[in-house]
């Protein structure tokens, strides 16, 4: 689907980039006096660096047509931010300022304005701001990628001392992502996050160029997507009545997602994850909705007949070979009951009337033998020479379908296919519309992945997890009671240590992979399990090491030479932080402020 | 939340007095008396009080024209029933599981009187901040009784988390900046703060101490010296040694324990001078009994780099000797012409490079705060004579396991799995980057005992503990997250201890009530982060890793 440009290829291709018109090549060298984030593939600024204030009667025009509403909605919410927003950066910009003339406009030149956004959709660029002011150009082959280059514009505006904002003149960038996959995936089914916060995490991820929100919608722990064909999952299943998405929500979602060129990827997990909430006095889990994946993950409050173990405490005896979860809230769909099927079929169903996009992530990760070893039916099943891996294979090859005949390509974690002891053969889910996203064992399931001939979302837990390292929420643990437990001990977080923005930033999703199996890795995602996370310290969570990610996945990790600019990165980052949280994002400090204003001396190596 | 007429139920109950916890008296070793059976619903206070009995299910309903009443009057507490009656009457605390099978009583709460017993003592070390509160059956008033103001504020906000919304059926100064505008050395802030809208000033910290005293909370301010001092180079960088250098150069000692390099020299007698005035305002800024002067981390090589350092260690000096120079220079000051009680950190006397002899540090004027060896340096401490505040950077210091912030690190650009035998640095086990990762969990926090391995008598010289944020990696955009709840959990084993009344340790009863007092404090408008999934308080020991 995607073709996918391997970071040497990105290198051959931004060297061999045609040089600037009239502006001296500056392309991919180190940090300018204002930056844009993630750094363009290619961008030259002339020297002496200069600037141009922001006429008050500045405005983004879309010449193109017919007109795209998303478009167009896009230049009018630049066109006030650039007016309205008040970013000074730490160290003020050494450039001089053009006080004759004024940036009256960008014009915005799209070639084909209703392209639809979908994977692998160009998302090129070419912004020109005269050095004369005027009128700036933005060019760009859909709406998509017009936005990205509005994007960039407007991180190349500032305030200066005066009031007004100034604007970078003589500028060129021509850009165009590494990666068309680069995402966040986000966890509302263990806690639940208002819209207002969904629509913020959305708006910086557009900031940062990011195109695919994963919404995780369903855990076992809750089901809070109101679905027509199945009200009582959410009626059962949601935390409270206020702790639901309503259509009118996820339509609301989608739409502001859709007018910042991010697509929104459902995910609701199945069957390891119940449909339904393991709810008090009900106790029935459909494992088997991810939205998007085969399974669903969810509480197993409505149909506790299609629900497997739903209600008993996650590890029984204590040992994790008898777990029934991977952690509390357990509960999987029976592979075996009628009504699963029934109930999935609707799911999918509703669930791709509301999320146009064309993958649906159908889940299938931490399927737990022994929850489904509870149920009676099953044990016949087993007794009588079934296996799990039959088991979790009939559900695949019944649910599989139904999203393939919605016209979707069904995403599933690597487990459905890697997973020791529960999995699915391989023709159960053909390449041609089967992705898979990796978590474990980092570039090395990746290449089992590839090797097997899937395309693979990278999420590895050890690089793009960014719940690790903060503990664990277990309760009655009397692990930390220990004097001696701390610096030998990984302080209750399987996945620890935190993962930093420097962790994040240097991994290369297709280390170890041949050209060819590279062009295989469509992308990857940060992942924001919420165990221990809600909207009151979301921001900071995500931000700014989404961001990392998503410099990584746009334009690599590395510099003109080949060599990995982790510490070119750091002041620009700085900055990027500082800019986000003038944006209303709560993204939380990467290094005191002393070491913005005296480059080199916060580093490790001089 | 609740759009429902606002019934606001009060759990009637008679609360024992709590524990007098008096100036170096560790929580106390005895456990009280057993209490009686639990009726079925959870008083849910946060810290927990020391004793507490609730004999039956009975809530009372406030009354619109609630009113807090004390006499005679003290600023402080005028002000504290001034804010908990504005936050009684408008908190809306849903509990995460609402409380069934109660008794309501009839008669509303239409008052809570207070009575002082010494209205003029003042806020200080080792303060009596006992109270008890009653709430009577079929009474419309509540009485509390303490012995000082500082008690009955504790009592306040007792009170003010009895309370509970809608019961119904219904679903559930470092180095790198020196901020603070100092009347006698106003240049110290002028050149070393981050910028002139980043200080305090004067009234700023009279508003904070103010602030802070009505609520019976002392501010003790730390100006940390003679390292951690690059922030006074941009004023007087003839009485900083190695200031404004790359923290680590390249195959020589490093100059400071983190970037900012800097730190005051003892030889010149410039820096007393400074020294003086600084100490001198913040005492005069700051009224507690208290004045923490630092000391931790001195680096040898950042004051080898100065000429006369290094002329004085040729000619026979040390730099135990430099560092004695100094705490004979500003110590005798501090205690003698400002009457503080001088607190340092641990490192001036256990110093692995530098220390100085306890003769320095007479123990009467003396208090040391401990960081590093978890209760090992506690003991070292205590057993030297001192009194001691607990720190223990592998139990409280908050920061730790966030990876680290240093810039061009090529730690983290690892790609294959980190071969066994190996030091671990990303894979689990592996610190991140953070020098004391992992992460202090509230768990980890809660379950220290700040006495471990002490005699009964060392025990009493531990005056308590404090939890430490260290900021190179947070700001205002996350500091409640990173503070909230863990310092609650700090709270409640300082306050009434960590164990049940059978001795065992509670972390496990604690959960629900942590979750519930997080939720409580977000609906104050801090910010906490969550401890568990919602689905976990609602399904209690669901979540537990043993059943």
């Amino acid at each position: 689907m995607a073709r996918l440009h391997h970071q040497l290829l990105l290198f051959v291709l931004a060297l061999s980039s045609p040089a600037p018109l009239l502006l001296p090549a500056r392309a991919d060298a180190s940090s300018f006096p204002v930056n844009v984030w993630p750094k363009p593939v290619s961008m030259s600024w002339a020297e002496p660096h200069a600037a141009v204030p922001v006429s008050p009667s500045f405005h983004i025009l879309v010449v193109s047509r017919p007109e795209n509403p998303y478009l167009t909605s896009a230049a009018d919410r630049y066109t006030r931010l650039l007016l309205q927003e008040r970013y000074r950066p730490i160290v003020r910009p050494a450039v001089n300022l053009t006080a004759t003339t004024t940036l009256e406009k960008l014009v915005v030149a799209v070639s084909e304005p209703g392209a639809p956004l979908q994977h692998g959709v160009d998302e090129s660029y070419t912004l020109e701001i005269p050095l004369t002011g005027g009128a700036a150009t933005l060019r760009a082959a859909t709406a998509w990628g017009a936005m990205r280059g509005m994007e960039t514009f407007s991180q190349l505006a500032w305030r200066g001392m005066s009031a007004v904002a100034v604007v970078a003149a003589g500028v060129r960038v021509e850009d165009r992502p590494l990666y068309p996959h680069r995402g966040l995936m986000l966890d509302t089914g263990r806690t639940f996050f208002p819209v207002g916060d969904i629509l913020r995490t959305v708006d910086a991820m557009a900031g940062n160029k990011m195109n695919v929100f994963h919404w995780h919608i369903t855990d076992s722990q809750s089901f809070p997507i109101e679905l027509p064909s199945e009200p009582e999952l959410a009626a059962k299943g949601a935390y409270g009545e206020d702790m639901r998405y309503t259509v009118e929500d996820v339509t609301r979602v989608v739409e502001f997602a859709m007018s910042r060129g991010v697509r929104v990827v459902p995910e609701i997990d199945s069957p390891g994850r119940p449909l339904i909430l393991c709810f008090d006095g009900y106790s029935i889990a459909l494992h088997l909705i991810r939205p998007n994946a085969m399974y669903l993950h969810g509480p197993a409050g409505a149909y506790p007949d299609a629900v497997t173990c739903a209600g008993k405490f996650w590890l029984p005896d204590g040992d994790w070979n008898n777990r029934l979860a991977a952690e509390p809230g357990a509960g999987q769909l029976n592979p075996l009951s009628p009504k699963t099927y029934k109930i999935i079929s609707n799911v999918i169903n509703d669930l791709t009337s509301l999320f146009p996009d064309n993958l649906y992530h159908a889940g299938a990760d931490e399927v737990a033998p022994g929850c489904w070893e509870t149920d009676p039916s099953i044990k016949a099943n087993l007794a009588n020479g079934g296996t799990l891996s039959q088991l979790l294979e009939r559900y695949v090859r019944a649910t599989h379908p139904m999203v393939t005949s919605k016209n979707r390509t069904a995403v599933y974690w690597e487990d459905v296919l890697l997973d020791a002891a529960v999995n699915v053969s391989a023709s159960a889910i053909p390449p041609a519309t089967t992705i898979l996203q990796t978590w474990n064992n980092g570039s090395n399931n990746t290449k089992l992945v590839v090797r097997a001939g899937y395309r693979a979302i990278v999420s590895s837990a050890s690089f793009y997890y960014l719940d690790c390292g903060h503990g664990d929420f277990l309760g009655n643990d009397s692990v930390y009671d220990d004097p001696n437990s701390d610096f030998d001990a990984r302080g209750g977080s399987w996945c620890g240590p935190y993962k930093t923005w420097q962790r994040v930033y240097d991994y290369d999703i297709a280390y170890g992979l041949t050209e060819e199996e590279a062009t295989l890795v469509i992308g990857g995602e940060v992942a924001m399990w919420t165990e221990q996370v809600d909207a009151g310290v979301l921001d900071g969570r995500v931000w700014p090491r989404a961001a990392a990610m998503a410099e990584a996945l746009w334009s690599g990790n590395r510099d003109a030479a080949g060599r990995k600019r982790y510490a070119e990165a750091t002041d620009r980052l700085f900055d990027w932080r500082q800019r986000m949280v003038g944006r209303g994002v709560r993204a939380e400090p990467i290094q005191p402020l002393w070491c913005r204003t005296r480059p080199g001396m916060c580093n490790a190596v001089q | 939340m609740a759009a429902a007429p606002y019934l606001l139920p009060i759990l009637l109950l008679l609360l024992r007095p709590a524990a007098t916890l008096t100036g170096h008296a560790p929580p106390p070793s005895h456990p009280p008396p057993p209490p009686p059976p639990p009726p079925t619903q959870k008083i849910r206070v946060w810290p927990k009080p020391a004793s507490i009995s609730w004999p039956s299910s009975v809530y009372a309903p406030l009354s619109p024209s609630f009113s807090i009443r004390a006499s005679p009057s003290h600023p402080s507490l005028r002000h504290a029933i001034a804010f908990y009656t504005r936050l009684i009457k408008s908190e809306r605390h849903l509990p995460l599981v609402p409380p069934s099978n109660y008794t309501l009583s009839l008669v509303p709460i239409r008052l809570l009187a207070l009575s002082v017993s010494d209205l003029h003592i003042p806020l200080g070390p080792g303060v009596d901040e006992s109270y008890t509160l009653s709430v009577a059956a079929n009474s419309p008033s509540a009485d509390i009784s303490a012995a000082t103001p500082w008690g009955a504020i504790r009592a306040l906000e007792t009170f003010s988390q009895l309370a509970l919304a809608g019961v119904g059926p219904a679903a559930g100064g470092q180095p790198m900046s020196f901020p603070i505008l100092l009347p006698s050395v106003p240049n110290l802030a002028n050149a070393g703060a981050y910028s002139p809208a980043m200080r305090y000033t004067v009234e700023d910290v009279r508003r904070i101490v103010r602030y802070a005293e009505a609520f019976g909370i002392r501010v003790i301010p730390e100006v940390d010296m003679p390292g951690h001092t690059g922030s006074w180079a941009g004023a007087y960088p003839e009485i900083v040694t190695c200031a404004g250098k790359f923290w680590a150069p390249a195959g020589k000692p490093a100059l400071a324990s983190e970037p900012c390099t800097g730190q005051l020299n003892p030889l010149n007698p410039k820096t007393y001078r400074v020294v003086q005035d600084v100490l001198r305002d913040l005492a005069a800024a700051f009224p507690d009994p208290y004045l923490h002067a630092g000391a931790d981390e001195v680096n040898t090589a950042c004051w080898e780099d100065d000429p006369v350092v290094r002329r004085f260690l040729k000619d026979g000096g040390t730099h135990d000797r430099l560092l004695e120079l100094f705490v004979n220079a500003t110590r005798p000051f501090l205690v003698h012409e400002l009457n503080r009680t001088s607190v340092y950190w641990e490192d001036v006397l256990l110093g692995p490079k530098v220390s100085v002899r306890h003769e320095v540090l007479p123990r009467d004027t003396t208090v040391l705060q401990t960081w590093n060896n978890g209760a090992d340096n506690t003991k070292r401490l205590v057993s030297a004579g001192y009194r001691v505040v607990v720190s223990s950077a592998s139990y409280y210091y908050l920061d730790c396991g966030h990876g680290g912030w240093l810039g061009n690190d090529s730690r983290y650009d690892k790609q294959e799995k980190e071969q066994e035998g190996t030091p671990l640095f990303n894979d689990p086990g592996g610190t991140g980057g953070s020098w004391c990762a992992p992460f202090k969990t509230w768990q980890r926090i809660y379950d220290y005992d700040i006495l471990h391995g002490l005699t009964e008598d060392e025990a009493t010289l531990v005056l308590g503990g404090e939890v430490a944020l260290w900021s190179e990696q947070s700001d205002a955009a996350v500091l409640d997250g990173r503070l909230w709840p863990r310092a609650s959990a700090a709270a409640e084993t300082l306050w009434s201890g960590n164990k049940g009344a059978s001795g065992r340790k509670r972390y496990a009863n604690a959960t629900g009530r942590l979750n519930e007092w997080r939720y409580r404090m977000v609906g104050r408008g801090i910010r906490a982060e969550p401890l568990q999934p919602l689905w976990c308080p609602l399904h209690p020991r669901m979540c537990n890793l043993a059943q």
